[in-house]
C-alpha cells in the first residue's frame, strides 16, 4: 500500500514538475481606441510566466505597429505595449485586418476590441485556428456571445483545482439529493463572488487568493476520507454548506479569467453572464462525465483495487497540499 | 465501495487531462496532445465504440476484459512504436481496416462469442492504434505522457460507450448498435480499397 | 381520406426530392465529411433505389426489416471496395438505373418472396450502386472521413425509406407505399431510358 502511494506521488510529481499556475487561462488583449477625430491608441497585453513570454506579433495592415511602441513595461503577469497612432486619414480602421503573427503555434486567444469615440465598438475574438480577423463596420459584437460562453467553459475545464474540489464534493456526497443540493450551493456562492469581484467590489490579492482555493481542496481530502470510513463530521452531514463556503473563494478565482480582460462596464455585464452560464455548462459536463463513468463502472462490474479506489482522494489531498505550499511560498515571496 | 472505487478510477483519467491544462499559455501539454490527438482521429474512437458496443452485448465480463485489453494493447503498442520499432503506416492502415471489418462483423452479427475472445480483440485494437499513433509524424516529440493521454481517452470513450449497450433488452435498440456495427465494418471495407487505389492513411 | 393522405405523402416525398437533386455537384476531391455524405445523395437514381430499398424492407416485416439495414451496408461496401480496387464490372450504369425499375415494381405490386431472393435482388443492386460509388471515389487527404460521410449518408437514405414504409401498418399507408413504389418505378424508367440514349 505504502509502495503504491510513493509511485502515485512521483507520478503526480511527474505531472506537476513546473509550477502549477491552477486558473489563469489568459488570453492576449489588443486594444484599438481612439483618443481625438485623428488620434489613436493601441494596446497590447502580453500574457508571461516568469520571466518567460510567448511569442506573439499582432499587426495591423495599415502599418501601425510596424513602428516601436511608445511605451513597453511589465506588469504583474502581463508584458503591456502601447502606441499613440495620429493618422489623418477618414476611416484609417475599417477594411484593415489584424493578423497575430505566431498564434497558430500556441494555443492563446486573443481579445480584440475597437472603441471608436462615436461609441461605436467591436469585439472579436483571433484564434490560434484563425489567427486573422478582418475589421469592418458592422462587426460589432459578432464574436461577442459565443466567446465569452466557451471563456466560461473553458475556464472550468481547464482549471484543475476547481475540478478537483468538484471532485471530492462528488466523493462527499451520498445521495442524489445532497447532490443536486451541494452542487447548486456552490453555484450560487461561487455565481455571487463571482459577479462581485469582475464589478470590483471585492479583491483579494491573486497570491492569497490561490492559496486559499489550495486550501479549500487540501480540506476536502481528509473529509473524504472520513465519509469513506463511514465518519461522520460537519462537512460529510452538510456538504452543501462547505460548497457554499469554499464557493465564495473559486468565484473569485474565475473572475481572474475576466478580469485579466479590461473589461469596461457595459460590457463587463453581458460577458459575466455569459461567462457564468459557461462555468456552469463546464461543471455540469465534468459532473455527467464523472456520474457517467460511475453508472459505466457499476454496469462493467468492475472492482478496483484498493490503491486505485483510493488514488482520487490522495491525488486530491496530495495536490491541495503541493498547491497550498507553492503559493503559501509565493505569497511570503519565497519562490 | 465499488462507488469509491468508480471514482478512483474515473479521477485517475481525468487529472491528466486537468494536470496539463495550465500549458494552455505556454502551448499543449504532452497529456493535452495526446486526448485531442485522439478526439480528432475517428480511426481512434469509432473502433472502440463498436468494441464497447459488442462487449457490452456480451456481458459484464466481455466488456471488463475488452477494457483492459483496450488499455494494455494501447500501452504495449505505443511504447514499441515509441522505444522499439515503429510499424510501416502501410500495415498499420491495412490492419486498421482489418479490424474495422471484424469487429464491425462481429457487432454486425451479434456473434456468440467468449469474454476472453473479446478480450483479445480489445488488446488487437489497442495494439494497433497504439502502433500507429504514435509511430507517425502526429507528434513532434512522443512522449509518455501523450500516450497516458490517448489511453485515458480510450477508456473514458470505451466505458461510456460500453454502459449504452450492457443494458440493452430491446429488440431493435440492439438492432441499431448492430447497424452501426454494419457501418464499421462498411467502412473497413471502403478503407481498405482505397489503401489498395491511393495508399495508406495517415491519421 | 386516401386520397389526401396519399396526397399528403407525396408532398412529404417530394420535398426531399429538389434538395438531392440540387446537391449533385461533383467534388473535385475528397475534402471530408461533409462531401462524403454529399456523393451518395448526389444522384437521384441512388437515392431512389436506396429509399425504395427501404420501403421495401418495411412491406416484408420481420426479419427483412431489420436484416437489411444490417446487411446493406456491408454488400454495397463491398462493391464500393471492388470499384476502389478497379475490378471491372460491366453496365454499372443500366443495372443501376434498373434497380429503380425493380424495386419500385416489387414495392408497387408490394411482393413477397421468399427473404433468400429479396436479399439477392437487393444484394446485387446494393453491389452496383456501391461498385459505382467506388470507382468515382476521388483520392484525397481524409478518406477515413469521407467514407464514414458515405457510409452514414446511405445508411440515413436507407432508413429513411424504412420511416416512410413505417406507414404500411394501415390500411391507406399499403396504398401510399404502392404509390411511391410506382413513383419510383417511373423514376427508374427514366434513368434507364437515358442511359441508353
Amino acid at each position: 500500500m505504502k509502495r503504491w502511494l510513493a509511485a502515485f506521488s512521483v507520478w503526480l510529481a511527474v505531472l506537476f514538475g513546473g509550477p502549477a499556475f491552477a486558473h489563469e487561462v489568459r488570453p492576449a488583449y489588443l486594444e484599438i481606441t481612439q483618443t481625438a477625430p485623428k488620434a489613436y491608441t493601441v494596446i497590447w497585453k502580453l500574457p508571461t510566466m516568469g520571466d518567460v513570454a510567448i511569442h506573439l506579433d499582432p499587426r495591423i495592415s495599415n502599418g501601425w505597429l510596424g513602428r516601436e511602441p511608445a511605451d513597453q513595461y511589465a506588469a504583474a503577469g502581463f508584458l503591456i505595449r502601447t502606441w499613440k497612432i495620429t493618422d489623418k486619414r477618414k476611416d484609417p480602421i475599417f477594411g484593415q485586418t489584424i493578423t497575430i503573427g505566431g498564434l497558430p503555434d500556441t494555443m492563446t486567444d486573443v481579445y480584440f476590441r475597437v472603441r471608436l469615440l462615436d461609441g461605436r465598438q467591436i469585439d472579436a475574438i483571433l484564434r490560434p485556428e484563425q489567427p486573422s480577423y478582418t475589421i469592418t463596420s458592422e462587426g460589432r459584437g459578432a464574436f461577442a456571445v459565443p466567446t465569452f460562453l466557451l471563456l466560461g467553459i473553458e475556464h472550468i475545464l481547464t482549471g484543475p483545482d476547481h475540478l478537483l474540489f468538484v471532485l471530492g464534493l462528488l466523493l462527499i456526497v451520498r445521495s442524489i439529493r445532497a447532490l443536486v443540493k451541494t452542487v447548486s450551493a456552490f453555484t450560487v456562492a461561487h455565481s455571487i463572488t463571482l459577479a462581485l469581484a469582475s464589478f470590483g467590489l471585492i479583491t483579494l490579492p491573486i497570491p492569497l487568493l490561490n492559496a486559499l482555493i489550495a486550501l479549500s481542496i487540501l480540506f476536502l481530502a481528509p473529509e473524504v476520507i472520513r465519509a469513506q470510513r463511514g465518519g461522520d463530521s460537519l462537512t460529510i452531514r452538510y456538504p452543501w454548506v462547505v460548497a457554499f463556503a469554499f464557493g465564495l473563494l473559486h468565484g473569485m478565482g474565475f473572475a481572474s479569467g475576466l478580469t485579466s480582460l479590461s473589461l469596461d462596464r457595459g460590457a463587463l455585464v453581458s460577458a459575466l453572464l455569459l461567462f457564468n452560464i459557461g462555468v456552469e455548462i463546464g461543471q455540469l459536463a465534468f459532473i455527467a462525465l464523472i456520474l457517467g463513468l460511475i453508472r459505466a463502472f457499476r454496469l462493467m462490474e468492475i472492482s478496483w483495487p484498493r490503491p486505485l479506489a483510493n488514488a482520487p482522494t490522495y491525488a486530491i489531498g496530495i495536490l491541495g497540499a503541493f498547491w497550498t505550499m507553492q503559493y503559501t511560498a509565493m505569497l511570503f515571496g519565497v519562490i | 465501495m465499488k462507488w469509491r472505487a468508480a471514482f478512483g478510477a474515473a479521477a485517475l483519467v481525468l487529472l491528466p487531462e486537468a494536470a496539463q491544462a495550465h500549458l494552455v499559455i505556454t502551448g499543449m501539454g504532452p497529456v493535452y496532445d495526446g486526448m485531442l490527438h485522439f478526439g480528432l482521429s475517428p480511426e481512434d474512437y469509432l473502433p472502440i465504440v463498436v468494441l464497447a458496443f459488442f462487449s457490452g452485448l456480451r456481458g459484464s465480463s466481455a466488456a471488463r476484459m475488452a477494457l483492459g485489453g483496450l488499455v494494455v494493447g494501447w500501452l504495449a503498442g505505443g511504447l514499441v512504436a515509441m522505444y522499439v520499432t515503429s510499424v510501416s503506416p502501410e500495415l498499420t492502415s491495412v490492419a486498421t481496416a482489418m479490424l474495422f471489418l471484424v469487429l464491425g462483423g462481429l457487432l454486425a452479427s451479434n456473434f456468440a462469442v467468449s469474454a476472453r475472445a473479446v478480450g483479445v480483440a480489445g488488446a488487437l485494437l489497442g495494439l494497433v492504434r497504439g502502433l500507429a499513433d504514435l509511430a507517425g509524424t502526429a507528434f513532434s516529440v512522443p512522449h509518455t505522457l501523450t500516450l497516458i493521454g490517448m489511453t485515458a481517452s480510450g477508456f473514458v470513450v470505451f466505458s461510456l460507450a460500453a454502459s449504452l449497450t450492457l443494458p440493452l433488452k430491446r429488440a431493435w435498440l440492439i438492432v441499431a448498435a448492430r447497424v452501426s456495427g454494419s457501418w464499421l465494418a462498411a467502412l473497413g471495407l471502403l478503407l481498405l480499397g482505397w489503401i489498395v487505389r491511393y495508399g495508406p492513411i495517415v491519421g | 381520406m386516401r386520397a389526401r393522405q396519399f396526397l399528403f405523402l407525396m408532398i412529404a416525398a417530394s420535398a426531399l426530392i429538389p434538395e438531392t437533386a440540387a446537391a449533385h455537384i461533383v467534388k473535385g476531391e475528397a475534402i471530408g465529411f461533409l462531401s462524403g455524405v454529399e456523393h451518395p445523395i448526389s444522384g437521384l437514381d441512388h437515392v431512389i433505389a436506396m429509399v425504395a430499398v427501404g420501403m421495401w424492407g418495411a412491406q416484408l416485416g420481420r426479419p427483412a426489416i431489420w436484416l437489411l439495414p444490417v446487411t446493406f451496408p456491408l454488400v454495397m461496401a463491398f462493391g464500393g471496395f471492388l470499384g476502389l480496387i478497379g475490378v471491372p464490372l460491366p453496365g454499372s450504369e443500366i443495372a443501376i438505373a434498373l434497380s429503380g425499375v425493380c424495386l419500385g415494381a416489387v414495392v408497387l405490386l408490394e411482393s413477397q418472396p421468399p427473404l433468400w431472393v429479396a436479399a439477392a435482388l437487393v444484394g446485387v443492386f446494393g453491389l452496383f450502386h456501391g461498385y459505382a460509388h467506388g470507382a468515382e471515389l476521388p483520392p484525397g487527404q481524409n478518406a477515413l472521413l469521407y467514407s464514414a460521410g458515405f457510409v452514414l449518408a446511405t445508411g440515413l437514405l436507407h432508413a429513411t425509406g424504412i420511416a416512410i414504409g413505417v406507414v404500411h401498418r394501415w390500411p391507406w399507408g399499403r396504398v401510399a407505399l404502392r404509390g411511391a413504389g410506382a413513383a419510383v418505378l417511373c423514376g427508374g424508367a427514366f434513368f434507364l431510358w437515358s442511359a441508353f440514349a
